[in-house]
């Protein structure tokens, strides 16, 4: 028999040096074939293993709020902001916002036209960005793919040679200067 | 500045007829040759095992010289079937993850344990199964390195009696039995992983699966008549032409079956004409040409189907030279052709925007990381291992037991 | 017998330890209700995703196609400025008149999103006579009730947040690519700096703040509209839209269910 000369391999289930030799002969009764022995026993460490390395690789927060890692939505969210948004200019700018409020240019957004202002938010002495006419036209020129409802010019047509705030006040397009 | 102008030239040459969407407009496609590799290699495991299996399971006799070889050509390629994916990882390092949190609604996460069940439980299992009782006699036999390998690999497990043996068989005939389903699940899950994607309609198909384990088996049991004719041509034996003759007819029906089915599945598509199939239709024509018409059809099926129906009309009356070359020339052929097959479903997918209003043109590079060039060593790669395997468990010094798989009394 | 004592012993050790490596990830998953509001620094203090669902619409009679939206989300989310990465980007439809003597309802579809429309629309080679109808569609992710962008990620780097976003977890993202291929709207890139996955993410790191997202914030006709469908004020501009207008999701059959909604969508846009 295999497992006379090989007790280890002997498929009881203690290894050799705890069952004593009267119990070998009890062992035959819960003999299992020692390839089977060996198998189970490596399966076993396998599926153990991998139970430890699941333990302990899995991130803290995971499925904090679903399958996936809750940390990462207050790592999104803690990048900070480039745009200041129209509610930090109204602190400082609040009578030029109600002016613009009037007009057909009470949709637009500070940042729009200036561009990004969240330095100058934080430092009134960094000036945002100066507009040109181009900026008008990015919107305003003629477009057959563009609303109807949308004032639009044929800037070949329209343009005599001004700047456009010569006649137009961008923070109130209605009114002519 | 060679760079530059070559920078300049692929600006200009436009990427894509009609409108795509912007992300999709990039210079490279997502998934490249590496993503091509990777459903050809677990394709060429899962049909090289069903070869396998075709000789414990269903007893063909004559195929008993490849078992062996069978076996461990699947082995080869399974150890090499994930290196592609891992390779196109953006995070390599990152790729425990898959198995650490997977998700289960995630084909790709599921394929992590399908393929660790196909390694353990299959492919090894059957192996040391079929092994132990050689190991345990080339552990007596040889020394040094080897000597030291094979003990380990009997698992300090000496029993050879006929008892064991016995059990030994049954054991790996049951293996043989789940393995067989379990090869299917293994590629029809590559299969699977292209078929989930709905928003791709060129991928996103029920068949899918279906079509890549049929195509899988045709290419397995190619792998297996090109090895073992390659192998005996190295060994200067002669090569068993019964064994060749099987071989050939079983790839023959098979390819008939998957020609058939992949035929089914263009009529279909074609008649339904839904959605997006004009487009399909275009790409197909303009942008896999080569592979499609001459490398998929041509070259991997209708070539290979007259060659292997001409062997099974005409076997006898062909001198055996000549069928050798032929039998040699189909396998390389269809190889080609499931090759080419698997380019076309992943870049085929990946050639026309999901917007459905055009199509791109991606060109592959030789070096990088998704480069041709990359691909080749992967590709070569499983051979090496397979030649080690071969030199470790069939090598020719070696007596084996003698023990054959289908002789397998009181089962 | 005192054998099969110890065997017995020996097994419910081993299932015990087997049971409280499996229960553990459950026993951190109860723990984990405890503890919802935003607190690491950097973070907006306080913030309770559980307060709010947010969500962008758009009306597309209001889009005038200028493109500012595309460069303030280029801007504000650090984009690769390369004209393949998107998180949103506009596209022109032009759809001619059928052909003279065709009895076709509509002509040859044309669309185009020259640099994602980042640089606006130059006016188009097409004559104005020929022209049935044209208009602009702006796109991003359409935070897909069954997203399968998250269904495949293998994992859980891409998932849903229960404030209505759809976020990527830049550092857990394994850069697989399959959520890409997954997404039917071409609505994800591979970043190829930090060679993750990336998308509209509804900037997650201002509406957390209370701003709006920088595209809403900078569309000067008001053609993106954003709110809190949990806002219990009644003028919440995405409630007012879906109260007021009768809208449309993109490529409703494939069972995404798109939250995003436009209103006078053309059968043309997918
Ligand atoms: S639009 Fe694309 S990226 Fe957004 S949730 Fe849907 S599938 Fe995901
Ligand atoms: S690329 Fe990242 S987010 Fe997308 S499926 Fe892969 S791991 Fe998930």
């Amino acid at each position: 028999m295999g497992n006379k000369l090989n007790p280890v391999g002997g498929g009881g289930w203690l290894p050799a040096g705890l069952a004593s030799n009267q119990e070998a002969d009890h062992m035959s009764r819960f003999k299992m074939p020692p390839q089977i022995f060996r198998l189970v026993l490596l399966t076993i460490g396998i599926v153990v293993s991998y139970l430890i390395a699941r333990q302990l690789l899995t991130p803290a927060s995971f499925r904090d709020f679903g399958f996936y890692r809750g940390a990462a939505l207050e790592e999104v969210a803690s990048r900070t902001p480039v745009y200041a948004g129209k509610k930090a200019c109204d602190e400082c700018h609040s009578e030029v916002l109600l002016k613009l409020a009037k007009g057909d240019h009470k949709t637009v957004s500070c940042e729009t036209c200036h561009g990004v202002s969240q330095e100058h938010a934080g430092n009134p002495d960094i000036t945002p960005v100066k507009l040109t006419g181009s900026h008008c036209i990015r919107c305003h020129e003629a477009n057959p793919s563009r609303p109807a409802w949308f004032h639009q010019i044929t800037v070949k047509n329209h343009y005599t040679g001004q700047k456009c705030t010569e006649c137009h006040v961008p923070h109130q397009p209605n009114e002519v200067p | 500045m060679s760079l530059e102008i070559t920078n300049a030239i692929v600006e200009a040459i436009p990427r894509f007829e009609g409108y795509v969407y912007p992300n999709e407009s990039g210079t490279h496609p997502l998934w490249g040759f590496l993503i091509v590799l990777y459903p050809y290699i677990t394709g060429l495991v899962a049909g090289a095992f069903i070869m396998a299996s075709l000789v414990r399971v269903f007893r063909v006799k004559p195929l008993e010289p490849v078992y062996r070889l069978s076996l461990l050509t699947a082995l080869a390629f399974l150890l090499c079937a994930t290196l592609p994916l891992l390779f196109h990882l953006g995070h390599p390092e990152r790729s425990f993850q898959i198995m650490i949190t997977p998700h289960l609604t995630s084909p790709m996460a599921i394929f992590g344990f399908v393929y660790a069940w196909y390694l353990m439980a299959v492919l090894f299992l059957e192996l040391w199964f079929d092994y132990r009782e050689d190991f345990v006699e080339w552990s007596k036999t040889e020394s040094g390195f080897r000597g030291i390998l094979y003990r380990a690999f009997t698992l300090g497990v000496t029993d050879v009696s006929d008892k064991a043996l016995a059990l030994d068989h049954k054991l790996s005939w049951i293996i043989s039995i789940v393995g067989i389903p379990s090869a299917f699940l293994l590629h029809g899950y590559v299969g699977f992983i292209f078929g989930s994607i709905k928003a791709n309609p060129w991928w996103g198909n029920a068949i899918m699966p279906i079509i890549f384990i049929l195509s899988a088996m045709v290419s397995g049991i190619a792998l297996c008549v090109f090895n073992y004719m390659v192998l005996t041509w190295v060994r200067r034996r002669t090569l068993d032409l019964r064994c060749l003759d099987v071989m050939g007819m079983f790839l023959f029906y098979a390819l008939v079956i998957d020609a058939t089915v992949e035929a089914l599945d263009w009529i279909h598509r074609a008649y339904s004409a839904e959605e997006g199939f004009h487009v399909m239709e275009y790409m197909a024509k303009e942008r896999l040409f080569y592979t499609l018409s001459i490398g998929q059809v041509l070259v991997g099926t209708l070539i290979p189907l007259l060659l292997l129906g001409i062997l099974q009309v005409l076997r006898k009356r062909i001198p055996d030279a000549v069928r050798k070359r032929m039998y040699f020339g189909s396998a390389v052929f269809i190889l080609i052709g499931v090759l080419a097959m698997r380019w076309n479903v992943v870049m085929g997918g990946q050639f026309f925007s999901k917007s459905l209003r055009g199509v791109m043109s991606y060109k592959l590079e030789f070096a990088g990381v998704e480069g041709w060039f990359m691909g080749l060593i992967l590709l070569s790669l499983p051979f090496i291992i397979l030649t080690v395997l071969i030199k470790l468990f069939l090598a020719e010094r070696l007596p084996t037991s003698g023990h054959v798989p289908h002789r397998m009394e009181g089962i | 017998m005192k054998f099969e004592f110890s065997r017995r012993r020996m097994l419910g050790a081993v299932s015990g330890a087997l049971a409280g490596l499996l229960s553990a990830p459950a026993a951190r998953a109860a723990k984990a209700t405890v503890q919802k509001v935003f607190a690491s620094s950097g973070a907006p203090n306080g913030y309770d995703p559980y307060k709010h669902k947010w969500l962008m619409c758009f009306d597309v009679d209001k889009c005038i196609g200028c493109g500012l939206c595309v460069d303030a989300c280029k801007t504000e989310n650090h984009v690769p400025q390369a004209s393949h990465y998107f998180r949103t980007w506009i596209e022109r439809y032009i759809i001619k008149k059928p052909k003279p003597g065709s009895d076709r309802t509509r002509g040859e579809v044309l669309v185009d999103s020259p640099n994602g429309g980042r640089d606006g629309f130059p006016p188009t080679v097409v004559p104005r006579e020929e022209i049935l109808k044209s208009f602009f569609v702006p796109k991003l992710c359409n935070l897909c009730e069954a997203s399968p962008c998250t269904q495949v990620c293998p994992v859980g780097a891409t998932f849903d947040t229960p404030d209505g976003a759809v976020l990527v977890d830049p550092n857990y993202c394994i850069g697989c690519g399959f959520c890409i291929q997954a997404c039917p709207y071409g609505c994800r890139f591979l970043n190829p700096e930090t060679k993750t996955a990336e998308k509209c993410n509804l900037c997650y790191h201002r509406i957390t703040r209370g701003l709006k997202p920088a595209c809403v914030e900078i569309c000067p006709t008001e053609a993106r509209i954003f709110g809190d469908l949990k806002n219990p004020v009644v003028d919440d501009p995405i409630q007012a839209f879906i109260q007021k207008n009768k809208v449309f999701s993109l490529k409703p059959h494939l069972g995404t269910e798109p939250r995003v909604m436009y209103a006078n969508l053309d059968k043309e846009v997918r």
